[in-house]
Parts: C-alpha cells; sequence; structure tokens
C-alpha cells in the first residue's frame, strides 16, 4: 500500500513535470539556476548600494571642507569677495516646504484615507484616485507656471506663498497615494471586526487603521518632504530666489535647491564649492526628518 | 482622533489666511518712510557679478534698503518688468518697440555699464594679434572666406605669416546677449549678413560649430587650430585669450580694451536718442571700439509705491556716479562722462504721482 501510494505518486509527478515540459529541471539544475537568480539580484543590490556611495561620497568629499560656522549663519557674499554662507537659503527651504507640507498633508492624509476606506468604490473615489494619478504625473514645471499665472501675475510679485503653493501642488498627489496604498496595508480583519462592532467607517480609518499604519504614512509623507526640498523647477516661476534673508512670505525667497543652481551653474571656482556644501546641507535635512520618522514612530509588527 | 486632524486642518485654513491678505498690504499706505524696502530686480546675467557688488556695498551704507538681484536672462527681465512682477528689470538688449507697447506704462532705460565682443582665435605660433575689418569677419562668418592664407586676409596682415589652413567657425549654441552685440554689427556692416542672416540672441548661422557659454565657445576654438569664435570681453582678459584687431570706423585697428569700449560709448553718446535706446557698433570715435553695447536695467517712470521707487531712483543715481568706479576692477567698461549726464536726467524723472522721487545728490 505504501510502496504503491509512493510509486503512484511518483509516476503522476514525472507525468506532470512531462506534461509541462521541465523534465530535465532536474534538482541540480533548479539549484544552479536559483543561485544565479539570487546572485543576479544581489548583483542589481549592491549596483543600487554602489551608485548611492559613490554620490554620497563624492558630496561629502567635495562638500566637507567648505562647511563652516559662516556657511550656516552668513547669508551669500557678493561675487568675486570671499566668505558667505546659506543661512537665508537653509531658513528659506525650510519656510517653503513648512508651508507646502502645511496645504499638502492634511488635505493628502484625508485623500488617502478616503481612498482607502472599506466601503463599495463609488464614482468620486474613482474620480479622487485618477486626478491623483494625473496630478502626480504632471512635470513639476507645470505646477510652477500655473501658480505664476494664478498668483504670481495678479499679487504683481514673486513670493514664498507661491512657492509654498507651487511646492504643495507637487507634493498632494504623492502624499495621497502613499497614504492609500500604505493603509491598504493594514490587514483587513482588523477594520472587519471594528466594523462589526458598528463603529462608522470613517471613525475605523481614523482610530483603528491609521494609527496602526502611522510610521508608515509618516515615511510616505517625509518622502513626498523629500521630493520637493531638493527641487527647484517648481520655484523658479513662484518663490524666484533672494540674496538677503527673508521670512516675509509675500516677498521672492532663497531656497537651498535654487542656490545651488545658481552656485552650480555659476563660473567661479569659489562658487562650485559653495553649491557642494549646499548640496551636503540639503541631503542632510532632508535625511533628517526621515531617521525622526523611523524612531520616533511605533512600527506595526503582525504578532503571531 | 478625528478631533486632532480636524484641528490640524482648520489651523492650516487659519494660518493661511492671513497670508493671503498679506500680498494687498504689501503695497502699503504711501508715505510711510523709516521702514526697510526691499526691491526686486531679476534679468540680463551678464552685468550679475558687477549688480551684487553694487547691492552688497549700497546695502552697508543703507541698512533700511535691501536689493534682490536674480540673473534669470535678459528676455526674462524684460518679460517680468512689463507683467510687473518685480521692481526693476535688467537686459543687454533695449526693448523693442513692440515690447515698450505692450508694456502698460512708460519703460525707462537706464544704462549701467558696457560690455564688449572679443573676436578670439586659435592659431598656433602666431605672434602679434590679427587684424580684422568688419568685411572680412562678415566674410569668415559667412563662409566666403574660407582659409587663413586667403588674400583677403594676408592683404590685412602683411606682417604675419598665416597658414594655409581652414577657418573653423565656432558660434554659440545657447541664446546670449553677447550673440546679440556680435550680431549687431555684422549686420550693420554688412548688407548680405543682414539680408541673409540678420541679428538676434540666436541666429540661423550659415556655417560653423556651436559650444554652450562664453566657456563652452572658447573651449571649442582651444580644441581646434585653425578655430575662430566671439566671446564677451571680460571673459577673453581674465581668460588671456589671443583677440583679433578691429577696424572702426575712423579706420584704425583698435583692440578690446575697457577704454575702447567707454570710448564708444562717447562716439555714441551723439547719435543716442531720448530714450537711451541705442545700438553703439560701429561708433564713431578715434579709440571707439566697434563691437560693444550697454547693458540697461529697466523701471517704469511713474512708481507704484513711492518708498519703492525713491528707493530705486537714489540706488540708480548712486550706481551711475560712485558704483561705476567699482566696474574697472571686475571688468566692467564704465560709462563716458557724457552719458551719465543723459542717465542723471533719466534718473530725475522716476516719480510717484507726478512728483519726482530722487533725493541723492551729487
Amino acid at each position: 500500500m505504501d510502496r504503491l501510494g509512493a510509486a503512484g505518486y511518483r509516476e503522476t509527478n514525472e507525468r506532470d513535470m512531462g506534461k509541462s515540459g521541465i523534465s530535465l529541471y532536474s534538482g541540480r539544475w533548479r539549484q544552479i539556476h536559483c543561485r544565479m537568480m539570487t546572485g543576479l539580484c544581489a548583483l542589481a543590490v549592491l549596483t543600487l548600494l554602489a551608485v548611492l556611495l559613490i554620490i554620497m561620497t563624492y558630496i561629502l568629499l567635495q562638500g566637507i571642507p567648505g562647511l563652516n560656522w559662516q556657511f550656516f549663519t552668513r547669508p551669500p557674499a557678493p561675487v568675486g569677495l570671499p566668505g558667505g554662507g546659506v543661512y537665508h537659503a537653509i531658513t528659506g527651504s525650510l519656510v517653503l516646504v513648512g508651508l507646502a507640507c502645511l496645504i499638502a498633508i492634511p488635505w493628502g492624509v484625508a485623500a488617502g484615507i478616503f481612498l482607502a476606506a472599506p466601503r463599495r468604490p463609488g464614482p468620486l473615489a474613482a474620480l479622487v484616485r485618477f486626478t491623483a494619478d494625473v496630478l502626480s504625473g504632471v512635470p513639476s514645471i507645470t505646477a510652477g507656471i500655473f501658480i505664476y499665472t494664478l498668483v504670481v501675475v495678479r499679487m504683481h510679485t514673486f513670493s514664498a506663498l507661491a512657492g509654498g503653493l507651487a511646492l504643495a501642488i507637487v507634493m498632494l498627489p504623492v502624499v495621497t497615494r502613499n497614504t492609500e496604498e500604505i493603509l491598504r496595508l493594514v490587514p483587513r480583519g482588523l477594520q472587519e471586526a471594528a466594523l462589526a462592532l458598528g463603529i462608522s467607517w470613517w471613525r475605523v480609518m481614523l482610530h483603528i487603521v491609521l494609527p496602526t499604519a502611522a510610521r508608515g504614512v509618516a515615511i510616505g509623507i517625509t518622502l513626498a518632504m523629500a521630493g520637493v526640498a531638493g527641487d527647484p523647477v517648481p520655484l523658479f516661476f513662484t518663490a524666484l530666489n533672494n540674496n538677503h534673508f527673508s521670512l516675509d512670505l509675500t516677498q521672492p525667497m532663497a531656497s537651498l535647491p535654487m542656490e545651488i543652481f545658481r552656485y552650480a551653474a555659476g563660473p567661479f571656482v569659489t562658487w562650485h564649492r559653495l553649491a557642494w556644501s549646499g548640496a551636503l546641507v540639503l541631503i542632510g535635512i532632508i535625511l533628517l526628518p526621515m531617521l525622526l520618522a523611523r524612531i520616533i514612530l511605533p512600527g506595526y509588527r503582525i504578532r503571531r | 482622533m478625528f478631533r486632532k486632524l480636524s484641528l490640524v486642518m482648520l489651523s492650516a485654513f487659519l494660518l493661511l489666511l492671513p497670508l493671503s491678505g498679506c500680498g494687498r498690504q504689501a503695497a502699503g499706505p504711501p508715505g510711510s518712510g523709516g521702514k526697510t524696502v526691499l526691491l526686486n530686480g531679476a534679468g540680463a546675467t551678464f552685468p550679475y557679478p558687477l549688480y551684487s557688488r553694487w547691492i552688497d556695498t549700497y546695502g552697508q551704507m543703507h541698512a533700511n534698503v535691501k536689493i534682490n538681484y536674480q540673473p534669470i536672462g535678459s528676455g526674462a527681465g524684460i518679460e517680468q518688468i512689463t507683467k510687473k512682477t518685480i521692481d526693476f528689470g535688467g537686459s543687454d538688449a533695449p526693448m523693442s518697440d513692440a515690447q515698450l507697447k505692450a508694456a502698460p506704462g512708460e519703460i525707462l532705460h537706464i544704462p549701467t555699464v558696457l560690455g564688449a565682443v572679443a573676436v578670439t582665435y586659435n592659431l598656433p605660433g602666431l605672434t602679434g594679434h590679427l587684424k580684422l575689418t568688419s568685411a572680412v569677419l562678415a566674410g569668415i562668418y559667412l563662409r566666403e572666406i574660407k582659409k587663413w592664407n586667403d588674400p583677403r586676409l594676408t592683404a590685412l596682415n602683411p606682417e604675419l605669416n598665416l597658414p594655409d589652413q581652414n577657418i573653423l567657425v565656432v558660434h554659440r549654441s545657447d541664446g546670449s546677449g553677447t550673440t546679440n552685440i556680435f550680431t549687431d554689427y555684422l549686420s550693420r556692416v554688412s548688407p548680405q549678413w543682414r539680408e541673409r542672416v540678420g541679428k538676434g540672441t540666436a541666429v540661423n548661422w550659415p556655417t560653423g560649430i556651436g559650444g554652450k557659454g562664453n566657456d563652452g565657445l572658447s573651449r571649442q576654438v582651444q580644441a581646434n587650430p585653425g578655430a575662430i569664435g566671439y566671446v564677451e570681453l571680460s571673459y577673453a582678459l581674465l581668460n588671456n585669450l589671443p583677440y583679433a584687431l578691429l577696424r572702426n570706423s575712423a579706420g584704425r585697428f583698435v583692440a578690446p580694451t575697457l577704454e575702447s569700449i567707454t570710448a564708444a560709448a562717447a562716439g555714441a553718446a551723439a547719435r543716442m536718442p531720448s530714450d537711451l535706446r541705442v545700438s553703439i557698433v560701429d561708433a564713431p570715435g578715434e579709440n571707439a571700439y566697434p563691437v560693444a553695447g550697454f547693458t540697461y536695467i529697466l523701471a517704469y517712470r511713474e512708481q507704484a509705491d513711492p518708498d519703492k521707487g525713491r528707493a530705486l531712483a537714489d540706488f540708480l543715481w548712486w550706481a551711475v556716479h560712485d558704483g561705476e568706479k567699482m566696474a574697472r576692477e571686475l571688468v566692467y567698461a564704465p560709462l563716458p562722462p557724457e552719458v551719465v549726464t543723459r542717465v542723471e536726467q533719466k534718473i530725475k524723472s522716476i516719480s510717484w504721482q507726478d512728483k519726482p522721487l530722487l533725493t541723492a545728490k551729487e
């Protein structure tokens, strides 16, 4: 009985393999194949890490010599004179990205919650999702020109406010879609258990799903922030740039990407050094909230 | 949680509301003196190093005036001053009649300094400067003169041993005020050039290869023996590039120097129209270098804000008097006295509700 069963099993197994045309797929070949694919994957990971490492090392090597106290505390020096810093651009970038977050985070997270809600998908959700997808495909220069015509030309001045709005437009769809995707990862059973107790869907989303996925949502937000913090394109026609330190939201404002662009494109060696140091500071500013989000917010783990 | 979220959204709204109101306030009640004035300007890239030095020096003397100038290009400067999104514009070329008509008010042209174009070349072993006339230069760029030992070139340069080598023409591949001055010159002196190519910041070149920016172009020239190209004068001087002497309208061969450019402006002062929009290529004068041009600051005669207008008029007055003294150090040719007196009249005419705003005195 046992032997027969085993033989019969082997027979059917081999027949199946023969049918699907992989009878040559012996154990050894399978192992080689497996190792090859693992090797390729490892190579891809290494390549990616190497690119990141090369960029980071190069920026560190080029940027660190220019870093000093003056660099963080002084506005730029005029052309041809030594010294000067990017104090005005650091504060400017913080204000501009802060403005963008103020607009994009509440709206983006709210829209993400709406899209991930456990309800029958209606036409409104489809429309919101479609809009977010289209919006995230729009080049950031378009956001800049849009705000330029709508805000800059009407207010008769380039302004930090316009810059923040343009960045918010770029940020909003990213936050929305990130939030939706992360919230969808929360186990369905958790939502259903809550819904079974008679809690309304939005309460379920806010009180159970969102806190569970808080870390993922926050990391999604920091990724969106990082994206806009390093992008000068939406700022060309909106916040422009400023040689001076300014916190006035109705006036042009400096930002790190704009200053890096100006310095890197300039004809002076001293400017190129400032551009590298600026790039280093920008990376630091972007990494900080990412690390904070990972450290402060608790991660969600499935308990077995 | 929901309460927290709605609180966040509400506070976002509340924070944004006063901001949208600020825009209207910024236009401000008139005549409130003593507060800090911020002037925003943007435009030409060429004078940016000098303007940034001016702004810094002027700012140290006037703590309540802050000036922000962004080098976004001459074309963009004209566009933004027309849309009134900036307080003053910068441009290497004067505005055209059509552009002036499109502006919502009378725009003044204030020349600040002069720029010039040097013709550079790569002829290894050549001692002494190449001499060129406008006709020969146009001939080279029209590909009518193809070899360095063409009789038209050797006739001008009997003392030089010009090689039997093809001429490689190099021009700018990007739009540029330098190209504008250079093609303006060729158009003025060569009817054929005027018909076939014309002038502009970017033209349809009959021959040659392109280089981006002054550095890209000069790299092309350095890399190819037998090449000829044109660069902004300050670039040629700072990098010790060889330059050609050009024959001016008085028949003399002149080197591009800060003095010969200022001389060109002085020679052209007589033919300057009342709005100061003038091309000074091929200007009259013994020592005038023929390929030069003004760079301008553009501002509305009738200012919308008296504080800003007053600050702008005072700054411009300082720039064309004390500021000019800093020009040479940064390799810009200062305005000749003949032109400064004309510019003074323009600055004095800057006004608010028909009252002149200038407070600075000589």
